[in-house]
């Protein structure tokens, strides 16, 4: 049926979606990676989001429930410009509509997604809203205006402390977990690591006294109003054990140790990121979900923390570093390199545990 | 890092001549490659024997070699030139080879070369199977259950090991030639020898079948630093067991999960640091199990590749260039991105869109060859689309294959209709499910009879193993169609009532105005009106390497009806260039070469150029060779598309063969201006009644005439200017159809073929002048002034495709009187066909009397050549005149006869096409060519048979068999030969000839007069030349046999007494004079000077 998308800025795209639904607002964004559809939609960091895709054919190789990165979808919705009616891979279990439906995902189709994505590189980031009921400009503008931000992280987090990984483990760590995703949690595990997924307030005290060897605070919304409330909590545990902020964890732990987190213009959505040592001339390709960033000026300015990797592109900052405070913050995904082997930055972290 | 200081000089072969399996993407990508070494600072030596390349135009190396791609030759460039490193990387197989030889031959040592792009270690490890093997196992990654076999038994004990089907791989051969798919012992042990003796190292991988695997390949390129990125996935729709260079194939992979994607990129990551390449980038591929997803690696290319063509044209990422720029040294991060300007080299690109590649084959021109796919490559050439989904990506690309297609069937072309279709019996259904299981050229039409006739998507997988995903989408394709065809006007008077949201849905998928007017019972023209008024337009997106995350200085465009337009017509004067489409026998990389000029010359001037053209593995595709580039199909809506957009002061249709030039009357009609030479010429060229008429008014000759429409005419033209008279169709390129005929059997046989390919243009009948010397002209001309190119005469006689003949530059043999007949003729033409541009005119000479053949009043095929030959840019030249220029004031008023000779000699793809007969005829067979230069014309001609690929030998023997006409003329070759120290074997006949004139010969047994026979001679490596003429018409079977051993045994040879001839007396200056090199410049050196007197 027809829908319709109203940007925080008066544009809007008209659009088909399935059936009829909620209004629905949210940050758009745009991400440019070709595959994953799925994994974009149940990772928590993109929870409330009105996802854009720019490849323009989605569901082609359907959907399988071991494809999500956690329970549940999180988008608000998920604009696309065609579905495929049909997928084909031997691993799919069912097509990407039923999956949306099934998740309650609101999917938009039929959407110039390219133009949309022009416009908000154009525009810089903004707002939008989704109906299918009210396509009235000033009613749905207002629509955004009005519109709550949900609690997000009480909602993603782990609710109380859970054990996984393996039991009698050589190293124990605890996760703060902010959203984090299975394939993080896959990757953890095939380390032999015995991990703790600790709900994302847990105080300071609670965390040492179950006596990780090392800390990972999870990617996860970074908007989400409740991450300011345990900058307390981490600047405690700073210092006390190794801990690697991972993503929205990392400009949790940068803000920690009192560098400026800035929002960028657009941010970077997808998994074609090159980052980059500021000293050398090897860097990497990475997976990268964030629109705001650590100042680097700020971090100069902190004591015994340095910058270790730069995006390329516009030089922000990918990744940070204390020797002596034992702290990595990685502002992109450690995604697995595939074949279910772990990722290098996983694996230094683990050494710095060691020592 | 920064650029390697070390490194001063560099050597960079080319790939030669265009072949099947390595065409112009070796231009691009060798163009690409020299600016990038220029643009660093670098002396740059370029070695390539093929002049219609814009990579050997001086300025783009600093020293220019037209020689043979030989290690003689190349050795000899090497201790002149003394450069510090060589790039083998960019040349095809043919360069990589010809490095690789290099270094085993110890040359690379001896004169201190380095290899850079790809240690020669690298390219060892890649291309040596053995080696490869173990290289993949120590990393892990599975290959397919194989033997490295290096004869026939220890192939069979292998194979029968492994089981059947198998697979056989001929170690360093380009385009999978020599390879095959074998199901049992008889073919395993007949395609084993055929392997073994394809391989130059004589090995050939038996290998476990993957047969109807899915098919994927990985761009991956590599720095100094290590740092490794993909510019993409690549999914080939025809599953395992078609050449992926037969392939339609799809970028990016459309049914990989993001999981399977990952998995894959970190095996091409292993895989490129394993082999080593450190500077430069690699192809990988893969065969995937579609039931369980099982991978295997099926072979990497250490080097620019067909496929990294495409996959730079697909994403917009420059690889051959950047590729270069790692070669020496630079990383990924300090390249720049040319087309966003603001990123580096050092990311992945991604895409919003579809690409489609099909390909052009020309089974056609081989007539018993089979019309099959399989491990070895047969197509010519390749078209790519960009659509923003597949089902429009699919049918541009069949557009663009300018096949007559237009679309996904619905066209009015479909050799099977809609009512046969509804009461298909079981012989078409078998047909039908015959064509969709065994993989062929028209595969795709036949998949839609099926969903038509039917068929599941389902059954269609199971016969074809192609991804269901493709099928669906082909049978929404066909749902469509059948939802517009309801709509379909049945009083006749063209009015259309179409939904306005079904017109946009069908022009979404792809759909073309030609195809709405079949299924709507209109015509395109009204579809057109009929679209705009619904304001249904094209849109233009672009290829801008990143989804549109950044902003995108030099982008390239496609169209698509979408919402927004992002085209970005500027306020500029500028001008429209028609390229040439697909590669094809007949139409190739000169057509591209002189559209390229044409770019060069509008930017000269100040005006904007707007190149138009699918073809991904041209320099004219290149993002930087045009002002705007659009990736569209070459057809009248397409094109006006972009015209009423763009709105250009005009068209240039001269340049791009015959497909613009067929295009130049409707775009006329359009309200196109087209520029240069008018329409109304060109129709007065192509018309035989007209062109007889300005012929009969300038008083010049032709062969006597007439034209027929059918079999009856033609028996009565035939029979008043008397047998053999040469048939063929108008508006044709390459001499499609174009037969002699002998005698009214033949008239009769060859006449339907030829009405069939002329379509509504009657077939034209001449008088075939035997033993006639050809010539061709290439003129320019302004308007007032006409200038002579050059004059190339033919060395074998009138009959043979002047496409397919050796021609040499200036004329070796005719008489000042003869040479200014035609140039008096030529000048007189052009003045009445008031020739702006450039003109081609085909000339036959009998007797001292000169006739006309043909005039075409566009580029010819020779006009890169003959550039090259007399160092004057002609194509550039006649793009300025285009705009008004006189060539007064370009400086080109005088005919430049150079003092050195140039050779041009055509090579055939004759080791595709099993079982067809090499020799030549009126229709053209070449895929491309080469050129000899030398002070002498008999070293020029030996220097072309050699950069062709003849082996030419300087010692041995010789088997002559020629017909009896040829019984006279042959003896003072055989002479020569003799003198020269060759043994010679000859049948009886031309052996009783020889030895009456006192030359010693060996008699030979023909193939039915017992054994030891020619061919066992052959085959024991006796012979190192053959001369054999065929005997009569219809040649004799075992002439055939002699002939087909020829390609398999590659032995040089020659099919006519003037080949014969000319290959005598170049041997004869090989070994008495030997071969010396000189490059372009020095040669152009001495002509500037002359010029200057």
């Amino acid at each position: 049926m027809k829908a319709i998308l109203m940007l925080e800025d008066g544009k809007s795209f008209t659009a088909e979606a399935l059936g009829p639904c909620p209004e629905r607002a949210g940050e758009v964004i745009f991400n440019t990676a070709v595959v994953g559809y799925q994994e974009m939609i149940t990772d928590p960091a993109n929870a409330g989001k009105i996802l854009v895709l720019t490849y323009p054919l989605i569901g082609n190789y359907g959907c399988a429930p071991k494809f999500n990165e956690s329970g549940r979808a999180w988008v608000s919705a998920v604009v696309i410009k065609e579905s495929s009616r049909i997928y084909s891979n031997w691993q799919a279990k069912y097509g990407f509509e039923e999956f949306v439906k099934k998740q309650n995902v609101v999917m938009l189709s039929g959407v110039d997604t390219r133009s949309l994505t022009l416009h908000l590189r154009q525009k810089g980031w903004m707002q939008g809203i989704i109906s299918t009921t009210n396509f009235d400009k000033n009613r749905l503008l207002a629509g955004i205006k009005n519109y709550k931000k949900e609690k997000l992280l009480p909602e993603i987090s782990v609710k109380t402390i859970i054990e996984t990984g393996r039991k009698k483990a050589k190293h124990r760590i605890a996760v703060l977990d902010l959203g984090i995703t299975k394939s993080l949690i896959r990757q953890l595990q095939a380390l032999g690591l015995s991990v703790m997924l600790c709900p994302y307030d847990t105080p300071a005290e609670e965390v040492l006294r179950l006596k990780p060897q090392a800390l990972i605070i999870s990617g996860g919304p970074e908007a989400a109003p409740e991450i300011k409330n345990i900058e307390e909590n981490v600047k405690q545990l700073i210092g006390k054990l190794p801990i690697l902020g991972i993503s929205t964890g990392c400009l949790l732990l940068a803000a920690s140790l009192g560098a400026k987190i800035i929002r960028m213009k657009l941010g970077h959505h997808g998994v074609n990121y090159p980052i980059c040592s500021p000293t050398s001339y090897k860097g990497e390709i990475t997976v990268q979900n964030h629109a705001y960033a650590v100042d680097s000026a700020s971090v100069s300015r902190i004591k015994n923390v340095k910058i270790t990797a730069i995006n390329l592109n516009d030089r922000t900052v990918e990744s940070i570093e204390s020797k002596k405070l034992r702290l990595t913050g990685i502002q992109y995904y450690p995604v697995s390199p595939g074949f279910d082997e772990v990722n290098p930055i996983l694996m230094r972290f683990i050494k710095m545990i060691k020592k | 890092m920064p650029r390697r200081k070390d490194i001063k000089k560099v050597l960079m072969i080319g790939s030669g001549p265009i072949i099947i399996g390595q065409a112009c993407e070796f231009d691009y990508s060798g163009s690409q490659a020299c600016k990038a070494l220029r643009e660093e600072g670098y002396f740059t030596i370029l070695v390539n024997s093929n002049p219609a390349t814009i990579m050997t135009d001086p300025g783009l190396a600093d020293v220019t070699y037209i020689e043979p791609l030989t290690i003689e030759t190349v050795t000899k460039i090497i201790a002149k030139e003394r450069p510090d490193a060589i790039l083998p990387t960019l040349g095809g197989q043919t360069g990589l080879n010809l490095a690789f030889f290099l270094m085993r031959a110890g040359v690379l040592k001896k004169f201190g070369v380095e290899s850079i792009g790809a240690a020669v270690d690298a390219i060892s490890c890649a291309e040596d199977r053995q080696l490869f093997k173990k290289a993949m196992q120590e990393i892990g990654v599975d290959v397919p259950k194989s033997g490295i076999v290096t004869s026939v038994e220890e192939g069979m004990r292998i194979g029968t090991n492994i089981g059947f089907p198998l697979i056989l791989r001929p170690a360093y051969c380009l385009g999978g030639s020599g390879g095959a798919t074998v199901y049992n012992k008889q073919e395993l042990e007949k395609f084993l020898l055929k392997g073994l003796e394809a391989s130059p190292v004589h090995q050939v991988l038996v290998e476990q079948s993957v047969l109807g695997w899915k098919e994927i390949e990985f761009e991956v390129m590599r720095d100094s630093a290590d740092n490794v990125i993909m510019i993409t996935s690549m999914e080939n729709v025809d599953p395992m067991g078609v050449h992926t260079g037969d392939s339609i194939v799809v970028a990016p992979a459309q049914t990989l999960t993001a999981e399977e994607y990952a998995n894959f990129v970190h095996l091409s990551k292993k895989i490129i640091r394993r082999i080593g390449i450190s500077g430069g980038g690699a192809n990988i591929q893969f065969a995937q199990d579609p039931a369980n997803g099982h991978i295997v690696i099926i072979e990497v290319n250490p080097r620019l590749s067909r496929s990294s063509a495409l996959a730079s044209k697909a994403t917009g990422f420059p690889i051959a260039r950047v590729a270069t720029k790692l070669a020496i040294g630079l990383t990924l991060p300090e390249v720049m991105n040319q087309i966003t300007a603001r990123t580096t080299s050092f990311f992945e690109p991604t895409v919003d869109y579809c690409v489609f590649k099909i390909c052009r084959f020309t089974f056609e021109k081989f007539p018993g060859s089979e019309r099959i796919l399989n491990t070895s490559m047969k197509a010519v050439g390749e078209a790519m689309s960009i659509g923003r989904n597949f089902k429009e990506a699919l049918q541009k690309g069949i557009r663009s294959m300018e096949i007559s297609r237009f679309g996904f069937g619905c066209d009015g072309k479909d050799k099977i209709t809609d009512s046969m279709l509804l009461k298909a019996d079981n012989g078409l259904m078998k047909l039908i499910k015959d064509k969709i299981r065994i993989p062929n050229d028209e595969r795709l039409f036949y998949i839609r009879y099926g969903l038509k006739a039917g068929l599941s998507v389902e059954q269609i997988h199971k016969l074809s193993r192609i991804d269901p995903w493709f099928i669906d989408n082909m049978k929404e394709l066909v749902e469509l169609e059948e939802k517009v065809k309801g709509f379909r006007n049945k009083e006749g008077d063209k009015a259309i009532e179409l939904p306005d949201q079904l017109l946009g849905e069908a022009k979404r998928n792809g759909f073309s105005d030609r195809q709405l007017a079949f299924l709507l019972n209109s015509t395109e023209e009204e579809i057109r009106k009929f679209r705009k008024k619904q304001n249904k337009k094209a849109v233009y997106k672009l290829v801008d390497t990143c989804a549109g995350e950044f902003g995108a200085k030099q982008p390239y465009f496609y169209s698509s009806y979408d919402s927004s337009d992002e085209s970005r017509p500027s306020k500029n004067k500028k001008v429209v260039i028609l390229g040439g489409g697909p590669n094809r026998i007949g139409q190739g990389i000169e057509f591209d070469y002189c559209c390229c000029h044409a770019a060069y010359a509008l930017k000269e001037e100040g005006i904007d150029s707007i190149m138009i053209n699918c073809n991904p593995e041209t320099v004219s595709t290149d993002y930087d060779t045009s002002d705007r580039l659009y990736f569209e199909p070459l057809t009248l809506e397409d094109i006006l598309n972009i015209i009423e957009l763009e709105k250009p002061i005009g068209a240039i249709v001269q340049f791009g063969g015959q497909t613009p030039l067929n295009l130049a009357v409707p775009l006329l009609k359009a309200g196109v201006h087209i520029l240069g030479t008018t329409a109304e010429s060109i129709d007065i060229a192509e018309d035989r009644k007209h062109f007889k008429q300005m012929l009969h008014k300038l008083q010049l000759t032709q062969p006597d005439n007439g034209t027929a429409f059918n079999f009856k005419e033609a028996q009565a033209v035939a029979r008043t200017i008397g047998y053999p008279v040469l048939i063929r169709p108008s508006y044709v390129l390459g001499g499609r159809a174009m037969e002699i005929a002998y005698d009214e059997k033949a008239l009769e046989r060859f006449i339907k073929e030829a009405a069939e390919v002329s379509g509504e243009h009657p077939v034209l009948i001449d008088k075939f002048l035997e033993d006639a010397i050809e010539v061709d002209v290439d003129l320019i001309g302004d308007g007032e002034t006409f200038v002579i190119g050059g004059i190339l005469e033919h060395i074998e006689a009138a009959g043979i495709h002047s496409g397919d003949s050796a021609m040499s530059l200036p004329s070796y043999s005719l008489s000042q009187e003869v040479l200014d007949k035609i140039r008096e003729a030529s000048r007189k033409m052009a003045r009445e066909l008031g020739t702006r541009g450039l003109m081609n005119v085909q000339y036959a000479v009998k007797d001292g009397q000169v006739y006309v053949l043909e005039v075409n009043p566009r580029a010819s095929r020779t006009v890169p050549f003959v550039s090259k030959a007399i160092g004057v840019p002609l194509a550039k030249l006649a793009t300025k005149i285009m705009l008004g220029r006189k060539l007064k004031d370009l400086g080109f008023t005088q005919e430049i006869i150079p003092k050195h000779f140039c050779v041009k000699e055509s090579v055939f793809p004759f080791n595709r096409f099993a079982g067809v007969d090499i020799i030549l005829g009126p229709e053209m067979k070449s895929t491309g060519e080469v050129m000899g230069i030398d002070e002498d014309f008999s070293l020029a001609y030996i220097k072309s048979q050699i950069a062709a690929g003849q082996n030419i030998p300087r010692k041995g023997s010789v088997f002559i068999s020629v017909r009896d006409k040829d019984k006279r003329p042959v003896v003072f070759i055989a002479k020569k030969l003799q003198e020269l120290g060759f043994r010679i074997y000859a049948t009886s006949g031309t052996a009783a000839a020889l030895e009456k004139n006192n030359i010693a010969v060996e008699a030979v047994c023909k193939i039915a007069e017992g054994r030891p026979n020619i061919l066992d001679l052959m085959k024991d490596g006796k012979i190192q030349l053959v001369i054999n003429t065929p005997s009569g018409r219809i040649p004799r079977q075992d002439e055939v046999k002699i002939r087909s051993q020829v390609i398999l045994y590659n032995i040089p040879y020659t099919t006519t007494i003037y080949g014969a001839q000319a290959t005598v007396n170049g041997l004869e200056a090989l070994i008495k004079k030997g071969l010396k090199v000189k490059s372009l410049q020095e040669y152009h050196k001495t002509k500037k000077t002359r010029s200057k007197k």
